[in-house]
């Protein structure tokens, strides 16, 4: 039984005209002492900003000391020649900024928010942190130790340890690529101020870094004010480090990672493929999209919206790390959670759904929704100045040209049903993909095994 | 229409201006306009939570955010999510204590067909409920509450806090997730009943904030939302007041399969929308925001007894605010050493109050979180509702940066003398057992996150 409403219904609305948007163009320049600045001048936008791009990636940790890279970018706000970390991390608060370093695949990052009325502070500070770091020995070694006590919270989370199990399983073990991102615990056990130094002596200097400064710059004169900050940063000259290839196994197989009483199985189901270098990526971007790229997806269609197994299941593409010569790779992942009781029922429905799109391919509807999403949520998308400067530092760090993302929108407004059918269908065959699963294994390996999608072993949890 | 408030920016606003409205059923609506990006962000408040909420139907007002997603009179199935995504829109709903809210952000020439959608639904939503819909969103929520909280560790924290911190019967004694048993006992007439009675314009506030043409924006408006009835006869939530300290020092242990010792609590604080709770906030910026705070610094950074250490606020208009300690133990250290250290700091606060640099400090963070709040229309529309929902004036929104940067020194120092004391706390120590059959496992801030349930999964 429904009821009627006593409203007045008028027909759905046609939209107006659209008020032309385009992804902001960077300007590209370099400072004396080699740093690439990339700047971007985005009017309202009162919070700048500020991504730098050091060329130390993780696999030029050295041997044995996973997890050098995370501590170093970490010590960054640990303390300078002008201030201790207690005063370095009290002198960013009191300019209303935020300082966020991280280590990945392809180099160390950091990422600074403050206020425009403060830009010239945070940028001393910054500065002095890669100019000057303090790298003092107690300092280290409470850092060390932070990141030791944080490994047992990041394996009790289902979706990070299931990151973990994926990674080593994909990469050939000698790959840097298949150990965790900030080391393990014998690693990072290993880690003093004399190694985070040596890494940051031979890794870091602003002839291979770029700064990307986004935000609104009324007023501001930033080439003099670089020239005052990052500008005193002095280094010798180096070339760009070679970027290795990416390889990984994909043959279908399942991985349970036990977790004894587990309400709900976390899953995450990947493979390689291509990045943003290859010519398929805009059509494995509206693909993926099509497949599980929102609640209305392929996917939560059925295993949300239908079933009810699920609060979310997402298909996704992330650049792992992208080389000037194409040879990058994406992980081309599934995950989300389900009830421990569906698990099995969950996992034949996503196969389903995986076998139906291979063999029926994606409607022209279904393509056309999904780029009028991906193409029409920009001008959302890049309204802060963060969303902007944290793009264009991708596109640097992947070895792309400053226009990318603006030729990217083209190109996805150009792509056909037929391409993203393709794409979506080589981005996840069903007899290629690695399916990690964090839960309960008593109750759910024999309905996993049944369902005939690879080998099935099980792991402890610690 | 417009009731007096012109857009004429006031001091400490920043330059931005809104605009208040009211049609005849009682929808209050508010305009902002910023033509600085070619987009639009449409929000509704209606005042309903969780707080309204009756015994045995803990979850149901975020239970029914999900139904708002499932179809009205002329929107099929997820037609609400397909028609905005595919507009280059982005949409989601949150139910927190004491306001469900609804909002869509578009790409400006798309604005009108996000105020039908929400017009349809506030009007005709019963036309297409059903039980189809009910059960699949019951399972959807059931699944969402095990991922987010009984999966995760600590994951129930902010329930069991909550449960100490309000008492039995009171109306925030209960969080927004709601028990599985009472998610279980939900039927498709009380969710037919909670429309008729919280689902009205006149219990609602539309804001629409962006590339708009104020005119144009308020014809659409009344063309859509014009025709829906407004009624009374929504009870009023159980009186949330309650004495300004607990009086007594609350505490409960979890022994559970969780990686670390944890100690947490609850703080009883003035409500909302006052200087005392602005005067809250600064101080529990500066004993336990960011990574120069007194007790980030005592405890992470000096003794090296804690892996993290901080105080977050939960804001509350119809109840005592709360401030919430959460500090996860590092290595062996025993959970005494650490609460003998917090309570030398919080008295040790107390006693001096907030330095000249700290006072600085704490206010430039609130200052830049205000900024982002903000600096994007979907933020700002969000606040503007915020501001008229529980304060009855969204202006407020536009200046209150300026009334955090007022609050002095000696009104910290006099809401840490009162406030942030052992006696005014309710206390949640974990106690790590390595039992198999325990509850299980995740992230170190879930508790965050648990006032305000979303309808759609994180990406």
């Amino acid at each position: 039984m429904t009821e009627l409403a006593t409203m007045d219904f008028h027909p759905r609305p046609q939209a107006g005209d659209a008020r032309p948007w385009a992804f902001p163009a960077p300007e590209r320049g370099t400072l004396d002492n080699g740093l690439t600045v990339l700047r971007c001048h985005r009017p309202g936008q009162q919070v700048v900003a500020v991504e730098v791009l050091l060329d130390a990636p993780l696999e030029a940790e050295p041997a044995g000391l996973d997890g050098v890279a995370t501590i170093m970018a970490r010590a960054f706000s640990e303390g300078t020649d002008k201030h201790s970390a207690e005063d370095f991390a009290a002198e960013l608060e009191r300019a209303g900024a935020t300082l966020d370093a991280h280590a990945d695949h392809p180099g160390v990052r950091l990422s600074l928010e403050v206020p425009a009325s403060r830009l010239t502070k945070g940028l001393g500070l910054i500065a002095d942190a890669l100019r000057a770091p303090a790298f003092a020995d107690s300092e280290v070694e409470r850092l060390v130790n932070n990141r030791l006590d944080e490994i047992p919270h990041e394996l009790a989370n289902p979706s990070r340890r299931g990151a973990k199990e994926l990674s080593k399983e994909l990469f050939p073990a000698d790959a840097r690529m298949s150990r965790p991102r900030q080391g393990s615990e014998e690693t990072v056990a290993a880690i003093d101020s004399a190694a985070v130094r040596a890494f940051y002596e031979k890794h870091v200097r602003p002839a291979t870094a770029t700064v990307v400064v986004v935000g609104d710059l009324t007023g501001i004169d930033l080439d003099a004010l670089l020239g005052d900050t990052l500008g005193a940063w002095t280094g010798s000259s180096a070339e760009p480090r070679p970027v290795p290839p990416v390889t990984a196994d994909d043959t279908g197989r399942v991985v349970i990672v036990d977790r004894p009483g587990a309400v709900q199985t976390q899953l995450l189901i990947g493979r390689i493929g291509p990045d943003r270098h290859d010519r398929v990526w805009p059509a494995q971007v509206l693909g993926t999209y099509c497949l599980g790229g929102t609640l209305t997806s392929r996917l939560d269609r059925v295993l949300r919206e239908e079933k009810g197994y699920t609060y979310g299941v997402r298909a996704f593409g992330q650049v792992l790390r992208s080389a000037p010569d194409g040879t990058g790779a994406a992980m081309l992942a599934i995950s989300g959670s389900v009830d421990t009781p569906n698990t099995g029922p969950a996992l034949q429905d996503l196969w389903t759904v995986l076998r139906t799109l291979a063999a029926e391919g994606l409607t022209d509807a279904e393509r056309d929704v999904a780029v009028q999403n991906l193409v029409g949520v920009a001008p959302l998308k890049y309204e802060t100045a963060a969303a902007v400067a944290s793009t264009l530092a991708d596109q640097v760090e992947q070895h792309l040209p400053d226009d990318y993302q603006a030729t990217l929108y083209r190109q996805l407004a150009a792509t056909g049903t037929v391409e993203a059918t393709a794409a979506a269908v080589s981005a996840f065959p069903v007899d290629r993909l690695v399916t990690v699963l964090v839960g309960d294994a008593a109750q759910i390996k024999a309905p996993v095994e049944a369902l005939g999608i690879g080998e099935v072993t099980v792991v402890a949890a610690e | 229409m417009p009731m007096g408030h012109t857009a004429t920016a006031q001091a400490g606003s920043g330059g931005l201006t809104a605009t208040e409205h009211r049609l005849a059923n009682g929808l209050r609506v508010v305009l902002s306009e910023d033509h600085l990006t070619p987009v639009a962000a449409v929000c509704l408040w209606y005042d309903v939570g969780s707080r309204h909420e009756v015994k045995g139907r803990t979850g149901l007002a975020h239970l029914f955010e999900h139904l708002m997603f499932q179809g009205s009179a002329q929107v099929k199935g997820n037609g609400h999510f397909e028609l905005v995504q595919g507009a280059g829109g982005s949409l989601n709903g949150t139910t927190s204590f004491e306001r469900t809210n609804y909002f869509e952000t578009m790409p400006t020439h798309q604005l009108e067909l996000a105020l039908w959608l929400e017009a349809d639904r506030m009007g005709s939503l019963l036309a297409a409920l059903d039980d189809e819909s009910m059960e699949n969103q019951r399972d959807v929520v059931k699944n969402e509450r095990r991922q987010r909280y009984d999966n995760v560790p600590y994951g129930t924290a902010f329930e069991k806090l909550t449960a100490l911190a309000y008492p039995e019967g009171h109306p925030y004694h209960h969080t927004p997730i709601g028990s599985m048993a009472d998610l279980d006992a939900a039927t498709l007439e009380d969710a037919r009943a909670f429309f008729r009675t919280y689902y009205a314009p006149n219990n609602a506030v539309l804001s629409v904030v962006g590339d708009i043409d104020p005119e144009q924006t308020l014809a659409w408006v009344e063309k859509y939302f014009g025709s829906i009835p407004g009624h009374d006869g929504k009870p009023a939530p159980r009186d949330g007041a309650l004495p300004e300290t607990i009086g007594e020092q609350l505490r409960e242990v979890v022994e559970e399969d969780v990686p670390a010792r944890a100690l947490m609590a609850a703080y009883r604080l003035p409500h909302d929308g006052t200087r005392a709770c602005d005067a809250a906030d600064l101080a529990l910026t500066v004993l336990g925001g960011g990574e120069s705070s007194r007790l980030y610094n005592r405890l992470v950074r000096r003794d090296r007894t804690a892996v993290a250490a901080g105080f977050g606020l939960l804001r509350l208009a119809g109840a005592p605010s709360l401030g919430w300690l959460d500090v996860k133990t590092s290595g062996d250290v025993e959970v005494p050493v650490i609460e003998t250290a917090i309570d030398e700091e919080l008295a040790r606060f107390a006693e001096e109050g907030p330095t000249p640099e700290e006072m600085e400090r704490a206010q430039a963070q609130l200052e830049r979180e205000w900024l982002d709040r903000l600096g994007t229309v979907a933020g700002r529309a969000d606040e503007l509702c915020r501001y008229a929902v529980l304060f009855g004036d969204p202006q407020l929104a536009l200046t209150a940066v300026q009334r955090v940067l007022e609050i002095t020194a000696e009104e910290v120092q006099e809401v840490a003398k009162a406030r942030l004391r052992p006696d005014n706390r309710a206390v949640l120590v974990y106690e790590p057992v390595a039992d198999e059959t325990a509850e299980d496992t995740g992230t170190t801030d879930a508790t965050a996150a648990a006032a305000d349930e979303n309808e759609e999964a994180a990406k």
